[in-house]
């Protein structure tokens, strides 16, 4: 094993670690940030979703300006939409996500270390899939360039933006962050009337009684 | 200790985490989560199976099992920090689902991740905190593709809630 890797692994043992404190002792969840705000309205960890995405979307497009960072090379295709699309089924029924079934099972949630099992086991069978199929293209096979045959389109992030329009990536970056901060504002708001009609009612309700 | 004993805002906890995520970014890249359990299901299944592994192509050329890959210590990371915020703050016990639905919704849900993930070649956190924050479009696409299912998916849970 050489030095790089083994700082590598440690830099994300340690990273992760605290990221797996803060969960628990937040009870953050991000299935609970899409299926909350979609069933019941509350916004409770859709807001601190938000945050993080504006902070990284500021943090990561700043370095992918001057180069720095490691940003993932990614090819889009429409296997992102359907993965993510059964995904998104899959966590709302399991009722956790793949930050909180490690977080859960370290809190002694014998339903999480299930639902980590069977994510094991359908990686497993894609894996039989994929080796059957060769699709979607993998990483190591993908070049960047469009693959139409395998429907896959190509790398496109703030850096190829920059590197096509001149345009520096913060400036995209900043764009991004406004349109979800937007977004986050317009919860914060909806909160606030919410908070408001509350105290209405109940203030009503004192004079009637 | 005050941590230890009221529940931490999450906007505050995410805030931190994605301070430590930029930092994270410029020393191996941004958080993510499926890369990791997917060399972990390699590592399992070649406990399991052996050599005869290797015949699987997806094993040989896009995840040759390995203990030196990154990603795997992200979830373990995970695993150990969730443990001692639990421990920490007497909130460890262990808890067993009741209901046979529950473990049949268990079940097919985490199944429905493993391939989702496996498809998409990314998982819902390099979706939301890695390619979309890198203007990536492939991370729009990922986020339509799971607000989409998080829909279907709550219409299901109510579905199921109620009978």
């Amino acid at each position: 094993m050489h030095h790089n890797s083994l700082t590598q692994i440690l830099a994300a043992f340690f990273f992760a670690t605290i990221v797996g404190f803060l969960m628990q002792r937040s009870r953050f969840c991000n299935t609970a940030a899409l299926r909350d705000a979609m069933l019941f309205k509350n916004y409770r960890n859709t807001k601190a979703m938000l945050a993080l995405m504006i902070i990284t979307t500021i943090g990561f497009t700043a370095f992918m300006t001057v180069g720095g960072g490691y940003p993932i090379e990614f090819e889009v295709g429409i296997n992102q939409f359907v993965g993510l699309f059964l995904f998104g089924i899959g966590m709302v029924l399991a009722g956790a996500c793949t930050v909180s079934t490690w977080v859960k099972s370290g809190e002694g949630n014998v339903g999480a270390m299930w639902a980590l099992l069977f994510t094991f086991v359908g990686m497993f069978l894609f894996s039989l899939f994929w080796s059957a199929t060769y699709w979607p293209p993998a990483p190591t096979t993908m070049a960047g360039v469009p693959n139409l045959k395998g429907l896959q389109l190509g790398i496109a992030n703030a850096a190829t933006l920059q590197a096509q329009t001149g345009i520096p990536a913060i400036v995209f970056g900043l764009i991004q962050a406004s349109v979800l901060g937007g977004i986050f504002y317009g919860i914060v708001r909806r909160e606030r009337a919410a908070a408001r009609k509350r105290e209405e009612t109940k203030a009503s309700m004192n004079i009637d009684s | 200790m005050e941590i230890f004993k009221k529940t931490l805002d999450p906007v505050v906890a995410m805030v931190i985490v994605g301070v430590l995520d930029i930092f994270l970014f410029l020393v191996v890249g941004a958080w993510t989560v499926g890369g990791g359990e997917t060399m972990i299901t390699g590592l399992v299944a070649k406990l399991v199976i052996g050599d005869s592994l290797n015949r699987i192509p997806f094993w040989d050329y896009v995840f040759k099992p390995t203990l030196y890959y990154w990603k795997m210590y992200i979830s373990l990371g995970m695993l150990f920090g969730g443990f001692l915020g639990a421990v920490l703050s007497k909130e460890f016990y262990w808890r067993v689902p009741r209901h046979l639905n529950e473990w049949v919704m268990i079940t097919i849900g985490g199944l429905l991740m493993g391939i989702g993930i496996r498809l998409a070649f990314i998982c819902n956190v390099s979706t939301f905190f890695a390619i979309t924050p890198q203007i990536n479009l492939g991370g729009y696409l990922a986020v339509s593709g799971i607000l989409a299912g998080a829909w279907v998916g709550s219409l299901i849970y109510k579905k199921v809630l109620e009978s």
